[in-house]
């Protein structure tokens, strides 16, 4: 009999399961079908030329590409970590910093005149992941590493913690005046189509994005480093057991994705001319977006999301027909629509909740 | 567990992180706003004894300062946000002010104090320091702020504290009004600056097709609306009215939308930052290819050289100038650069009516001083207040200030400058040789 009863009212829960579950589904299409509907109306009201969706095709994947290098650092430390290194988006700001420095002692040393320029770049491009990876290798010892069995909000409010203190660390030594990356005549000018215009800084992003994207996937897929990170992230006491040093994978994991994020920084300082302490705090929400929208520990789902983004923000306003200005309000309504519909992100991994 | 309670837990982690961050965020830089203690600053109350048994009767209309103190005057200066070089600068030509007086004797006796405090150029840090400044009864007038929304910020927190402030430097026309008796400034108001950007633009460039943008800051936004429909009003048609934020770095997709009707120059309200990387995103456009560029006096900073580099070629800014009397400006600048090691015009553009600023504030204190019998100088707040906006033909920097009704103190008028070779060059507006 209680047997029975207990069934019942499991079935009576898993039918209302079902039923809420379509509801989601309805109106998440319905929300869909009523911003196409407004997007196709939109445009056709305001008659765009071709070239303007095209150039703003490519103003949207260049900003997806950096996005794309900070969200698959949220990626691989919430794969392994189940923790969201909500510090990432300084840590791209500090690669920035460096890379600006790196940027000034190539100038002195000459490395910037011409075709010496790619060297100093290069210079630029490492020193700035260099510093980032060395931040976020600290902050992982430093800040997260002593909470690593506490529950789990711990690691989280430290973070923030790190995350402010690093802003505040850059304010108070370098001021709150904006470094200004001058760009070098080597990067300056672009590639011109007709009237769309794609700046060789935004190139460099795109490929430098899709090439170390490639290169994460190679390392966590096929090196004994990716094979042990995949271990960790699938259980931690189970891959020390097998012999795996678990802090020091976790240690590399901070490593790649800072080095990612400090890339990052010091292309967007090429891109936008400047940085200062608080640049990596939106660009680091957004690329959190860009990660959950992706489906969060997913590599190549950040890559997408991250694109997806991008194109949305930089699309949006025009396609919507709402002021510029709440450009952010696309990216953060994503977030929310996603979190609400499809939680678990557009390629759609499981999230398994391994602690509960 | 069912599908859903697997989903969950993340979920519900996400959105908590979410809002605890941006909690976090928001927080950090604006220190939590002290309530308004209903101190004794507030609006005139029945005799309240003070705790010091030496002072006279005293009651809260009255500052009083013991013998041996110091005269407060508060200071609301952007050090951080979007200009700090100008705010620094404003802020620096505030202590000059203070030096002379104090050189010069003080107030019959007492010498001044400046209490600097970093209004950051936003609304919300502006309210901190206005709480700030209500809660401490020994703060006799505020100078600044710096910025517009900074100044909206303190207005009506200072308006119900009765202590008078004069802006050096917010031109936003909404700053004075006739309901605000303690609100005065120094600047010109944006009202003026956006008229005669606009005639600038239509008569002297001819040109017949702009786009506007701003940066939604009170200022930005404000000056861009003004300047929006003088030009309308002359004739001219505004294809485009585009907002970004302060602190945006990326204007390449409303540029891309501009460029669709291809205008004749971009009229951007807003600080020097995002006015230079405009200046240099709209030459990756198509359609921008030849269109100019103008911003407002926010952006009219070394910085905006230095940040914009080549892309400053050519573009115009305008700035609200005073009447600049020679021969006091270079004996002001001579003590500030050996004060401070730096020319001002390094900084920025409004060291003059700062300094102007708390020159009108002193010299209103001195007709409204008392020393009692004790030694003590007794301000009275509401006696200061009038005589602040009562202040005619007092000799500045800036020129002869003369507060009108509503506290409009500036002399001076609207320049246009554009940049060659990497400086500003006036080439339109007041006292142009």
């Amino acid at each position: 009999m209680a047997v029975a009863s207990q069934e019942h009212a499991w079935r009576a829960q898993r039918r209302s399961e079902q039923a809420l579950g379509l509801l989601a589904r309805v109106i998440g299409l319905l929300i869909v079908a009523a911003i196409l509907a407004r997007a196709v109306s939109v445009s056709l009201n305001e008659n765009y030329p071709l070239t303007f969706w095209v150039s703003q095709l490519v103003n949207g994947l260049v900003l997806g590409g950096v996005y794309a290098l900070v969200a698959l650092g949220y990626t691989l430390v919430y794969g392994i970590l189940l923790m969201i290194n909500f510090a990432h988006g300084e840590v791209m700001m500090v690669g920035g910093v460096a890379g600006f420095f790196g940027l000034q002692i190539a100038r002195s040393l000459g490395w910037l005149d011409g075709g010496a320029a790619a060297l100093g770049l290069l210079f630029a491009l490492l020193a700035g992941m260099g510093v980032a990876a060395l931040t976020g290798v600290t902050l992982e010892r430093v800040a997260y590493r002593p909470l690593r069995g506490a529950p789990r909000l711990v690691p989280l409010i430290s973070a923030i913690g790190a995350s402010l203190f690093l802003q505040y660390s850059v304010l108070l030594i370098f001021g709150v005046r904006p470094m200004v990356y001058q760009r070098p005549a080597l990067i300056a000018d672009g590639l011109r189509a007709g009237p769309v215009f794609v700046p060789y800084t935004g190139l460099i992003i795109f490929v430098t994005s899709l090439l170390l994207m490639g290169m994460l996937v190679a390392i966590v897929q096929y090196t004994r480093l990716g094979r042990a990170m995949r271990a960790v992230a699938t259980d931690k006491e189970a891959a020390a057991l097998m012999g795996v040093d678990v802090n020091q994978i976790i240690a590399l994991t901070f490593l790649l994705g800072s080095a990612l994020a400090g890339a990052a920084g010091v292309m967007l300082g090429f891109h936008n001319s400047v940085i200062k302490f608080n640049s990596g705090f939106i660009p680091g929400l957004k690329a959190f977006t860009a990660a959950v929208l992706g489906g969060i520990g997913n590599i190549p789902g950040a890559m997408v999301g991250a694109l997806v983004l991008g194109v949305a923000e930089s699309i949006g306003p025009s396609a919507l027909g709402i002021p510029a200005e709440y450009r952010d309000i696309i990216a953060f309504s994503v977030l929310v629509l996603v979190l609400i519909f499809r939680p678990a992100g557009l390629l759609g991994e499981v999230v398994v909740e391994k602690r509960a | 567990m069912s599908k859903l309670n697997r989903k969950y837990p993340f979920n519900a982690f996400v959105t908590l992180s979410v809002c605890a961050l941006v909690l976090a965020a928001c927080a950090a830089p604006a220190q939590p706003a002290a309530p308004t203690q209903p101190s004794a600053t507030e609006a005139p109350a029945p005799a309240q004894p003070t705790e010091a048994p030496a002072q006279p009767a005293a009651d809260s209309g009255v500052v009083v300062v013991t013998a041996g103190g110091k005269i407060r005057i508060g200071g609301s200066f952007a050090l951080t946000g979007p200009i700090p070089d100008p705010g620094k600068d404003i802020r620096q030509g505030a202590e000059i002010a203070i030096d002379d007086a104090n050189a010069a004797g003080g107030v019959n006796g007492f010498l001044l104090e400046l209490v600097a405090e970093d209004g950051a150029c936003s609304g919300d840090q502006g309210t901190v320091v206005g709480n700030k400044f209500a809660a401490d009864p020994t703060i006799v007038a505020v100078t600044g702020g710096t910025c517009s929304g900074e100044t909206f910020g303190l207005k009506p927190i200072l308006q119900r504290a009765r202590i008078p402030f004069v802006s050096p430097s917010a031109t936003n026309p909404a700053i004075t009004s006739e309901d605000c008796d303690v609100c005065n400034r120094v600047a010109l108001s944006d009202a003026l600056q956006g008229q005669v950007d606009a005639e600038f633009v239509y008569n002297e460039l001819g040109f017949r097709k702009v786009a506007v943008m701003h940066d939604s800051s009170d200022y930005g936004k404000g000056v861009a609306e003004i300047f929006r429909d003088a030009f309308v009003k002359l004739g001219g048609e505004v294809v485009a009215f585009e907002g970004a934020k302060v602190g945006d770095t990326d204007f390449r997709a409303p540029l891309t939308k501009i460029g669709v009707s291809q205008p004749e120059l971009i009229f951007f309200g807003g600080y020097a930052t995002e006015a230079a990387l405009i200046a240099q995103q709209m030459r990756e456009v198509a359609g921008l290819e030849k269109t100019k560029f103008m911003g407002t006096d926010g952006a009219y900073t070394q910085q905006y050289l230095d940040t914009a580099g080549s892309a400053a070629e050519g573009t115009f800014m305008s700035y609200v100038a005073g009447d600049t009397q020679a021969d006091k400006l270079s004996a002001f600048k001579e003590k500030y650069i050996a004060k401070f090691g730096i020319e001002p015009e390094k900084l920025g553009p409004f060291h003059a009516q700062s300094y102007d600023s708390v020159l009108l504030i002193v010299e209103a204190i001195k007709k409204v001083a008392k020393t009692d019998s004790a030694g003590n100088l007794l301000i009275e707040r509401e006696a200061l207040i009038k005589a602040i906006r009562e202040t005619s033909g007092l000799a500045g920097i800036t020129g002869t200030l003369t507060c009108n009704p509503i506290g409009e103190c500036g002399a001076g008028g609207v320049q246009v400058f554009t940049v060659e070779n990497g400086a500003f060059k006036q080439v339109y507006g007041f006292g142009l040789r």
